[in-house]
């Protein structure tokens, strides 16, 4: 699965990221005011959320092995 | 007898649009202009502002421009794209507005490239197509939104709407929950508007947001569908980031080295279908896998001033297509494909489906057959029956997605507001609703049990492999719909732990309810036209075919039902 690395102590509480993002992977805690990775499985490397940071404090790291469905059937397997 | 109140938060409207991408972002604006006083609310599962596809794609808006005549458009469009499936009536009507589309949609933005003199910048995205692009910065979306909020348009983030209520056969309202807390939210409005885009099948990185909720709520309302067969968009992406390679279907090389795409000799629109039938075919031969050469790639070479790609791949000369934004978006996500994908001059590609299933069948006001009903954007493109025998926008004219959905949206904002305050708020019949709710948070109760994610995989199997959706058979298309119909009977196992997966469960379940639409209609359609091509069946049969097919729950199961175009009516023939 996609990495998503948030230095929160560069992090200024904007809230940008968890808005951004359109697959709720980042959900808001209230009381920290900082954001949680809550589902990182469904990242979708639009990288919306590290784009927008106003402080650079969010970094995507792509996980392109993901599985993702052979366009074979039949047990055959593409891509590998 | 039962209120509604007491089954959750009851929040009452005049207009409820579910979904806040620019389809959606549209009819609340229209709206609003047309009827000051209604009440607009919009809902979204995730944030307004940032939803839909305005600000994931190239933000590129097709349109005809002064020297583009419809005629010549819809000429076009019924030979080379929709093969007189359209709708030309609402086709043409779209294509004369389109342009007018764009300046509304600008004055609520002011996004649009534009040159020196003011006039829209606009370039073609081949030379020799009859219609134009124009381009937007990729803040569109949330300075749309801004503006629909300065026109007292409300807005409910982080809730997915499931169900559409009903008061006498009329939608009255919706039913659904808060992602963040798991809540139960009803809602009782005047008029529904279902914006929630197609059906990608989660495949697709950038599209996999749209995940069919809107078409599932409106079948089980009660809906008819249309033209779902032709709801197997794919293009060719590289082999390791599965990202486009746009044009690449020019230049496809087997692994002898033997050239392949001698089928588009003439000028083509777009990708077509039997870019991935040739695909197949070379791979089932032992001749795979397939490259594509770039420097052939007539597009990567002479790509317009609109391909928002442009920054990722060359600088952009200051002047009117100068979009730092989306040359940001771009230049981001190429820095880190390009480490995967490399920047050779061969490219390994396959063919990727996205989908594009969009099949709630609506009027030329944008309304269902549920009265009360309306769909927009790619919820409904297919299901207008403007684009033909195509997918969703794009289909076959890149661009369109963005304009025929503002456009779209317009029609059922206008539609809606000039009736809305004048009708009774709706009130649902509470009993159907708490049979709804119990039906909704059941998956709650389950866990453990089945994870959404392995029913998605399992339909994503039956509708990935190329020789099942997009090269069709008989055979093969009865297998994979085999497959669907296995991973139906096992929705009564999906479990969810949490609001997250309770989402995931409904749109597990709107996955194999969209696939199985699908098959069903493909395997009805015996001839190849558009689109839809198949294997066993590969000739256009205009004498048998020049038909719409329907698909409508009765009684819990798929009912098919066909209606003739009406051909005769419409300037452009066979």
């Amino acid at each position: 699965m996609n990495t998503i690395d948030i230095d929160f102590e560069a992090c200024n509480g904007c809230k940008i990221c968890y808005k951004a993002c359109f697959v709720d992977v980042i959900r808001w805690d209230e009381s920290a005011k900082r954001p949680v990775v809550a589902y990182p499985e469904d990242c979708v490397q639009c990288n919306l959320c590290e784009l927008h940071c106003p402080v650079g404090a969010i970094n995507v790291t792509v996980d392109w092995d993901k599985p993702f469905p052979s366009v074979l059937e039949h047990g055959r397997r593409y891509p590998s | 007898m039962r209120k509604l109140d007491t089954l959750g938060t009851v929040h009452e409207t005049d207009v409820l649009i579910i979904g806040s991408g620019i389809a959606g972002l549209a009819a609340a604006i229209t709206t609003k202009e047309r009827s000051s006083a209604a009440r607009v609310l919009v809902v979204d599962k995730n944030f307004s502002g940032w939803a839909g596809q305005a600000n994931k794609g190239a933000g590129m808006f097709m349109f005809l421009g002064p020297d583009d005549p419809v005629d010549r458009f819809l000429d076009y469009h019924t030979r080379k794209i929709g093969m007189f499936l359209e709708d030309q009536q609402l086709l043409g009507e779209f294509a004369a507005e389109s342009q007018a589309t764009i300046e509304k949609l600008d004055s609520w933005c002011r996004t649009f490239c534009r040159n020196a003199d003011g006039s829209l910048a606009a370039d073609t995205f081949k030379p020799g197509l009859p219609w134009h692009l124009a381009a937007a910065e990729h803040d569109t979306q949330m300075k749309v939104q801004r503006h629909a909020k300065r026109l007292g348009v409300e807005f409910l983030d982080k809730t997915m709407v499931v169900d559409v209520l009903k008061q006498d056969g009329r939608a009255a309202g919706a039913i659904g929950f808060s992602l963040l807390d798991g809540s139960c939210h009803l809602f009782q409005a005047r008029a529904v508007i279902l914006a929630t885009g197609g059906q990608n099948y989660r495949i697709l990185s950038m599209w996999s947001a749209a995940r069919g909720d809107g078409i599932a709520a409106a079948y089980r309302a009660g809906a008819q569908m249309r033209n779902a067969e032709f709801g197997s968009f794919m293009q060719l992406v590289h082999k390791r980031s599965k990202e486009p390679l746009l044009g690449a279907e020019d230049a496809l090389y087997n692994a002898k080295g033997e050239f392949l795409s001698t089928w588009r000799r003439e000028l083509e629109p777009d990708v077509d279908p039997m870019a991935a039938a040739v695909w197949y075919r070379e791979m089932l031969a032992g001749n795979g896998p397939l490259f594509t050469h770039n420097e052939e790639n007539w597009l990567l070479q002479h790509t317009t001033k609109t391909h928002a790609e442009k920054g990722a791949y060359g600088d952009v000369a200051p002047g009117p297509w100068d979009r730092p934004k989306a040359e940001a978006f771009w230049g981001k996500l190429r820095s880190k494909t390009a480490a995967v994908d490399g920047l050779d001059a061969v490219s390994e590609v396959f063919p990727a489906l996205s989908g594009e299933l969009s099949p709630v069948k609506v009027d030329h006001r944008m309304e269902t057959t549920v009265p009360g009903l309306y769909a927009v954007g790619n919820t409904a493109t297919s299901g207008s029956a403007m684009a033909g025998a195509v997918p969703a926008s794009p289909g076959r004219v890149r661009g369109k997605a963005l304009t025929s959905s503002t456009w779209m949206g317009i029609r059922a904002g206008a539609a809606v507001g000039g009736y809305v305050t004048e009708r009774p708020v709706g009130l649902p019949d509470a009993d159907k609703a708490a049979v709804l709710k119990e039906e909704i948070f059941a998956p709650l109760q389950r866990a453990p049990g089945l994870q959404p994610i392995e029913l998605v995989r399992e339909v994503q199997a039956a509708v990935a492999p190329v020789g099942y959706s997009i090269y069709k058979h008989r055979e093969r298309m009865e297998e994979a719909l085999g497959l669907v119909l296995a991973a139906r009977d096992r929705i009564p196992e999906l479990a969810a732990g949490d609001p997250h997966h309770l989402a995931a469960v409904h749109e597990a379940r709107a996955m194999v309810l969209c696939a199985e639409m699908f098959y069903r209609a493909s395997l009805a359609r015996e001839e190849s036209r558009g689109w839809h091509l198949r294997e066993d069946y590969p000739q256009r049969d205009d004498a048998a075919w020049l038909k719409w097919m329907m698909l409508e729950d009765r009684e819990g199961q798929m009912h098919l039902s066909t209606e003739d175009v009406p051909v005769r009516d419409y300037p452009f023939r066979p």
